[in-house]
C-alpha cells in the first residue's frame, strides 16, 4: 500500500489529504504541520484581529475529526530535510520517515522588501495565526498603525486595525490603490470609503525608513514625510516558502515549478497551492489552491490522470466590506475604447464600463450588486449597447429595455 | 431551508437571501445553484461547502 506525506496542512493540505482518503478509504496518509494549530482559515486573520470572529471560529474542524478520516495529522512537526532520491524526509527531532507520494504544500511566507529598521519591537507581518494574536494583543495598548502597501491584505488589515480603535494611516507605492482592479476614478471611491471608516490612504508613497529607537516610532518616505506609528504592519507581498524544495534540488523559479500533473522535478513529489509555480503562475488564492490540491491528490492515488489547466482569476473581492467586481478589460486604455464612468461618492458606488465597437468588453463594479449580473450578460452575449450609453450611467437602469 | 458554510474563509450562503451578484434570486436552496457557481467572498468552489 502506498505511504502518502504531505508536507503542511493549510488549505492545499488539507484539500488533498481529503481528496486522497475520498478516493482510497484508509489510505496510509501523513500530514507534517510546522504550526502548532490544526488547519485555520487564514482569510479570517483580519476579522480575528479585528475582535469579528472569536479565534475557535477560525478553525474549520476540531483535531478529533482529522483522525476519523483517518488523516494523521502532525503538529509542530516542521520538516528540514528533503532526499527525493531515497524517499524519505527528517523532522527537526531528526526522525527520518519516509514515503511513496509526496505533496510539498507548504504554502507563503511574508515578504518585506529591504527597509531599514524593520526588525523593531511594533513591526509585524500578517500570515499565521501567531502573527494575528501578536498584532490583536500589541494593538491593544497603542493609538497609531501604519499598514505598508495598500493591496487586499493591507487594506483588510487597516481595516482590522481600525475596529480596534487606532488611527490607520496606508502607505501605498502604487500612484492609486489597486491598480489591477481599479483604474483611477474607481480608487478615488475606495479612498473615499476608506476615510468614511477613518482610514488615510497615502498613495505614490515609497517607504524608506522605519524610525524609532528598538521601539517603532514613525514610517519615514522617500520624499522626507514622516508618518507617527505605535504598530506598523508589513504587507508587501508573499514569497512562495521553497527552503526545503531547494535543499532538495527540486526546480524552482518563483515558485516550485510543476507540470500539468502538478509534478515537481522529482519524481512521485507534488506540489500545490502557494508554493506551486504552475504553468508560470504563482496565484496565491484560494481557490487556485484548492483546485491545484484536488488535482495533485488525484494524480498522486493515480498517477497521470488529471490535468491542470489554469485557474480563473476571481472577480469579486470583498475590500474593506465592499464590493468589487472586475470584468474583462477592467483597467484596459486605448483609442478603439469608449470609458463610460459612474462615481457615486457619497455612496461608496462606482461603475465602469468599457466599449468597443458597442460592446462592453470590460466593467468595474464597486458596491453595484445588483447589476453585475446583468452587466456580465450583456458582455457575454455580446451585445450591442451603443444606442444605450444614457441609460448605461444611470443610477438603476432598467436592464431589460437593452434587447 | 439550511444555510451552506464555506470551508475556506466562513461566508455562509443562506437560500433566504440568494445571491444576487449572481442573479441567484431569494429562494434558491443550495442544491440549485448551478455547479460552477463559487463562494462570493472568496472564490472557494461549491464542494467546499457543507451544511451549518
Ligand atoms: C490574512 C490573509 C487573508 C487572505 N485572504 C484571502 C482571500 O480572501 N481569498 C483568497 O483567495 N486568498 C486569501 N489569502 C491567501 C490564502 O490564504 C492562500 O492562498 C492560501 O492560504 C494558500 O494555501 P496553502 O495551503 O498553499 O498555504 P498556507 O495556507 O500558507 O499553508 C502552508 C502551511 O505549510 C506549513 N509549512 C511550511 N513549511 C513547512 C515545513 N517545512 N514543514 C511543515 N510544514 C510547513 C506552514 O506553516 C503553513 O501552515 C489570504 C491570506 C492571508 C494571510
Ligand atoms: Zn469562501
Amino acid at each position: 500500500m502506498n505511504r502518502y506525506v504531505i508536507i503542511g496542512n493549510g488549505v492545499a493540505g488539507v484539500t488533498a489529504a481529503q481528496s486522497i482518503v475520498r478516493a482510497q478509504p484508509g489510505a496510509d496518509l501523513h500530514i507534517y504541520a510546522a504550526e502548532p494549530y490544526p488547519y485555520y482559515r487564514r482569510p479570517q486573520l483580519p476579522d480575528y484581529i479585528a475582535g469579528i470572529v472569536a479565534e475557535a471560529a477560525i478553525f474549520y474542524r476540531p483535531p478529533e475529526w482529522y483522525e476519523q478520516q483517518g488523516i494523521h495529522v502532525h503538529l509542530n512537526a516542521p520538516v528540514v530535510e528533503l532526499d527525493p532520491s531515497a524517499y524519505r524526509l527528517r523532522l527537526a527531532g531528526g526522525t527520518s520517515v519516509p514515503y511513496d507520494r509526496l505533496l510539498l504544500a507548504t504554502g507563503g511566507l511574508a515578504w518585506v522588501p529591504p527597509i531599514e529598521g524593520a526588525d523593531q519591537r511594533g513591526v509585524f507581518t500578517l500570515r499565521t495565526l501567531d502573527d494575528a494574536r501578536a498584532i490583536r494583543q500589541f494593538a491593544q495598548f497603542v493609538r497609531q498603525g501604519v499598514v505598508i502597501g495598500g493591496g487586499l491584505l493591507g487594506l483588510e488589515t487597516a481595516r482590522a486595525l481600525r475596529a480596534l480603535n487606532l488611527e490607520v494611516t496606508v502607505l501605498e507605492f502604487a500612484p492609486y490603490l489597486m491598480p489591477r482592479q481599479l483604474d483611477r476614478e474607481g480608487a478615488a471611491v475606495l479612498e473615499g470609503l476608506l476615510r468614511q471608516m477613518g482610514i488615510q490612504a497615502v498613495t505614490g508613497a515609497v517607504s524608506e525608513a522605519i524610525l524609532g529607537d528598538g521601539s517603532v516610532r514613525a514610517v519615514r518616505l522617500k520624499d522626507g514625510r514622516e508618518f507617527p506609528a505605535d504598530l506598523v504592519v508589513c504587507s508587501t507581498g508573499i514569497r512562495s516558502e521553497v527552503t526545503l524544495a531547494r535543499q532538495a534540488g527540486l526546480t524552482v523559479a518563483r515558485g516550485v515549478v510543476v507540470d500539468e500533473h502538478l509534478q515537481t522535478s522529482a519524481p512521485d513529489v507534488y506540489a500545490a497551492g502557494d508554493v506551486a509555480e504552475a504553468g508560470g503562475i504563482v496565484y496565491g488564492i484560494v481557490p487556485a489552491a484548492i483546485e491545484q490540491a484536488r488535482a495533485a491528490a488525484t494524480n498522486m492515488v493515480t498517477p497521470g490522470s488529471i490535468t491542470y489547466s489554469g485557474t480563473l482569476p476571481v472577480t469579486t473581492l470583498k475590500v474593506v466590506g465592499a464590493e468589487l467586481t472586475s470584468l474583462g478589460e477592467c483597467v484596459a486604455e486605448g483609442d478603439d475604447l469608449l470609458q463610460l464612468r459612474r462615481a457615486d461618492l457619497q455612496n461608496g458606488r462606482y461603475r465602469k464600463l468599457a466599449l468597443r465597437d458597442g460592446r462592453i468588453v470590460g466593467a468595474i463594479l464597486l458596491n453595484e450588486r445588483e447589476h453585475i449580473s446583468p452587466i456580465r450578460q450583456l458582455m457575454e452575449s455580446g451585445t450591442d449597447v451603443s444606442a444605450w450609453a444614457d441609460l448605461l450611467m444611470e443610477e438603476n437602469p432598467d436592464w431589460n429595455r437593452i434587447r | 431551508m439550511e444555510k451552506w458554510e464555506c470551508m475556506v474563509c466562513g461566508y455562509i450562503y443562506d437560500p433566504a437571501q440568494g445571491d444576487p451578484s449572481r442573479g441567484i434570486p431569494p429562494g434558491t436552496p443550495f442544491e440549485d445553484l448551478p455547479e460552477d457557481w463559487t463562494c462570493p467572498d472568496c472564490g472557494a468552489t461549491k464542494d467546499m461547502f457543507e451544511k451549518v
